[in-house]
C-alpha cells in the first residue's frame, strides 16, 4: 500500500484561458513567500498596534505625553485643563496669548506641586496632618456621591419625592399684628366677648385708661419666623390661628396680658410642583448623595478590619 | 487576488481614517480652545462629535437644541447672554469639566442665591439676614425700575436702599444690578431671566425661596477630548456664524 500525498491541483476551466501569474500572486496556489510575507506583515501590523497602545494609553504612558496632558511626572499626568485653568487664574491670559515665560512658570509650579504631592504620599502625611485626612475624607465622599450628583432624576422620581415630602414645600406664612400689653390689674376691666374686646383695644382712650400700650414687638408685615421670634413661641402659637381682623383672647405672661389683633394672615401655602421643582430636585439630590455616601461608608466598615481597644469596646 | 488587492486598501483606508481622526483629536486637544474658533477644520471636527454628546448628555436638562427652561432655571445655551464667563470656549470647557455648584472644589461655587423669606437665607453665610415682606416687595420694584418697567417709585426707591444696603444684593449682583459673571450672578437689569418669566411673582419667588440650579461635573466621567468637543459644540450654538462654509 502506497501513500498518495495530495498535491493542490489547479482546476483549470474555460474562462482561465488568462496568460499565467507568478505563484505568489496567484490565490489558488500556494506559495511560501506569500505566507511568509503577509505572516510578517500581521506581526508587523500586531507589534505596532501593541506598541501604540502601549506608549499611549492613559494611565500606561511612558514615553508620549497623552494629548490631554501637558506633562508626565512619574507617569503622573498633568492635565491641560488645570493648566490652562492656572494660566487664566494666575495671569489672565489664555495660552495664545500667554508669554513663554508665564507657561513655563505655570508648568514648573505645576510640576512641583505634583512632586510634593507624590512625596507626600510617599511620606504617608495624612497620617498626621488633619487638614490633609479633611481634604481626603472630602475627595472620597466627593467620588462616592460623583453619581448622584452627575445623574439627572426622571421626572417620575422627583414627582413622587414631592408628593411623599409635601409637607417641606410650602411658603413662608405672612402675619401683620398689633400686640397689645396690659398689667395684671386690668385683667377684670378687658371685655371677654370678642367684638367689644376688639371695640376695646382700638380705642385709644380705653386703652390708655387701662395703662396698655403697644409693645413694639412687631412691626408691618412679618414672615411667620419672624413673628415667632419677635413674640415668643407662646403668643406666636395664640396668633397663628387668628383670621384676619380676629383679636385673641387676653394671655397673660410674665411681663402682663397680651391681646393680638390680627390685621392679615397669610397662611403658608402649599407649592404645586412647578413651582417646588428647583428643590425638589436640590433635596433629591442631597438626599441620594447622603444615601451613597452611607452605603459608601456601610462598604468600607464592611471590608475593614477594625481592632477596637479593650476599654472602649 | 482582487479580493487581496480589495481588502488591503479598505484596510489601509480604515486605517488613514482612524489615523486622521487620531490626529485631529489630538491636534484638537494640543490647541488653545480660544484659539479653535478661528480653525474651521478642527470647529468642523470637534462640532460633528460634540453634537451627539451633547444629545447623550446635556439635552436632558437644556433641550435638545440647547435653549434650556425658565420653568427649571436651565439656562438658554443658544443666546448671547453668559452667566459665566463671556462664553469662550476656555470658560465653557470649565463649566463642563468643573460643573456649577457641582461640590467639585474646583467648581463654581460661591454664588448662591439666598432665601430671604427663610430664616437662614444662606446657610453658608451667616451675615445674610432675611428680609420681610415689604422689603423683597421693595426689592422688587426697584428691579423692575431697573429694567425700565413700570414701577412704584416710592417702592423702588426704598428697594435701591435694600439693594445696595442690608439685603447684600449687590454682594453678587454689583452696584448696578448688571450681574457679575465671574461669579455666574446673572445681570438683573436686563430682560433675560434664568427662572420665571421675568414677572413680579417670579422674582418673588426667587428672592423669598432662593435659587441655587446646577450643572454637574464631567471631568471624572468624560474624556478630555469629548469634554473640548462639547464645549465647541456649545459654543457652536451659541455662535451660529462661527462655523462657515456650512457645517
Amino acid at each position: 500500500m502506497s501513500i498518495q500525498f495530495h498535491t493542490p491541483v489547479r482546476f483549470k476551466m474555460a474562462t482561465d484561458q488568462r496568460p499565467e501569474h507568478a505563484p505568489w500572486r496567484d490565490p489558488s496556489q500556494i506559495s511560501h513567500a506569500r505566507s511568509f510575507v503577509l505572516m510578517a506583515a500581521g506581526v508587523l501590523i500586531g507589534l505596532v498596534l501593541a506598541g501604540y497602545s502601549l506608549f499611549t494609553a492613559r494611565s500606561v504612558s511612558t514615553l508620549i505625553v497623552p494629548a490631554e496632558d501637558v506633562a508626565l511626572v512619574n507617569q503622573q499626568p498633568i492635565s491641560r485643563a488645570d493648566y490652562l485653568a492656572l494660566l487664566q487664574t494666575l495671569y489672565g491670559v489664555d495660552l495664545s496669548h500667554a508669554t513663554r515665560e508665564q507657561r513655563h512658570k505655570v508648568l514648573d509650579d505645576m510640576i512641583r506641586e505634583e512632586l510634593f504631592v507624590q512625596r507626600g504620599k510617599e511620606l504617608d502625611v495624612a497620617a498626621t496632618d488633619p487638614d490633609v485626612r479633611g481634604a481626603l475624607v472630602n475627595a472620597v465622599e466627593l467620588e462616592i456621591a460623583e453619581n448622584a450628583i452627575t445623574s439627572q432624576p426622571s421626572e417620575a422620581a422627583l414627582r413622587q419625592f414631592f408628593e411623599t415630602h409635601e409637607d417641606r414645600y410650602v411658603s413662608e406664612g405672612v402675619m401683620r399684628v398689633r400686640d397689645l400689653v396690659f398689667p395684671v390689674s386690668a385683667l377684670p376691666e378687658l371685655p371677654s366677648e370678642a367684638q367689644a374686646l376688639k371695640r376695646a383695644i382700638n380705642d385709644p382712650p380705653t386703652v390708655a385708661r387701662l395703662n396698655g400700650r403697644d409693645s413694639g414687638k412687631t412691626k408691618g408685615e412679618e414672615f411667620y419666623f419672624a413673628a415667632k421670634i419677635h413674640l415668643g413661641d407662646e403668643l406666636f402659637a395664640a396668633a397663628r390661628d387668628l383670621g384676619n381682623g380676629a383679636v385673641s383672647k387676653p394671655i397673660q405672661t410674665p411681663d402682663g396680658i397680651h391681646v393680638l389683633d390680627m390685621q392679615q394672615n397669610k397662611q403658608p401655602v402649599p407649592f404645586g410642583y412647578a413651582a417646588a421643582r428647583p428643590q425638589v430636585v436640590s433635596d433629591y439630590r442631597n438626599q441620594a448623595v447622603d444615601r451613597l455616601k452611607s452605603s459608601g461608608e456601610s462598604f468600607l466598615r464592611r471590608r475593614a478590619n477594625v481592632l477596637i481597644a479593650d476599654d472602649l469596646r | 487576488m482582487r479580493f487581496l488587492i480589495v481588502l488591503i486598501m479598505a484596510s489601509l483606508l480604515a486605517a488613514a481614517v482612524f489615523a486622521a481622526d487620531r490626529y485631529a483629536a489630538r491636534q484638537l486637544l494640543r490647541a488653545d480652545p480660544d484659539a479653535l474658533p478661528a480653525d474651521a477644520m478642527l470647529l468642523r471636527f470637534a462640532v460633528r462629535r460634540g453634537k451627539p454628546l451633547f444629545e447623550a448628555r446635556c439635552a436632558v436638562c437644556h433641550g435638545a437644541s440647547g435653549t434650556g427652561d425658565p420653568a427649571t432655571g436651565v439656562p438658554n445655551l443658544t443666546d448671547d447672554d453668559w452667566l459665566y464667563g463671556t462664553g469662550r470656549p476656555a470658560e465653557i470647557e470649565r463649566v463642563i469639566d468643573y460643573g456649577i455648584r457641582s461640590r467639585n472644589p474646583k467648581a463654581w461655587n460661591l454664588a448662591i442665591m439666598p432665601a430671604y423669606a427663610r430664616p437662614q437665607p444662606n446657610p453658608a453665610d451667616k451675615n445674610i439676614q432675611p428680609l420681610s415682606p415689604r422689603d423683597i416687595d421693595d426689592v422688587i420694584e426697584f428691579l423692575m425700575r431697573r429694567q425700565g418697567r413700570q414701577a412704584d417709585p416710592a417702592a423702588a426707591s426704598r428697594g435701591a436702599g435694600l439693594f445696595t444696603g442690608h439685603g447684600g444684593c449687590y454682594d453678587c449682583h454689583s452696584i448696578d444690578a448688571k450681574g457679575d459673571s465671574a461669579i455666574g450672578a446673572p445681570n438683573l437689569s436686563d430682560a433675560i431671566t434664568l427662572y420665571g418669566d421675568g414677572s413680579r411673582e417670579a422674582l418673588y419667588m426667587s428672592i423669598a425661596y432662593g435659587r441655587q440650579g446646577v450643572c454637574p461635573a464631567w471631568i471624572n466621567r468624560a474624556g478630555a477630548a469629548s469634554i473640548r468637543e462639547l464645549a465647541l459644540y456649545v459654543y457652536s450654538i451659541s455662535h451660529p456664524g462661527a462655523i462657515q462654509n456650512g457645517y
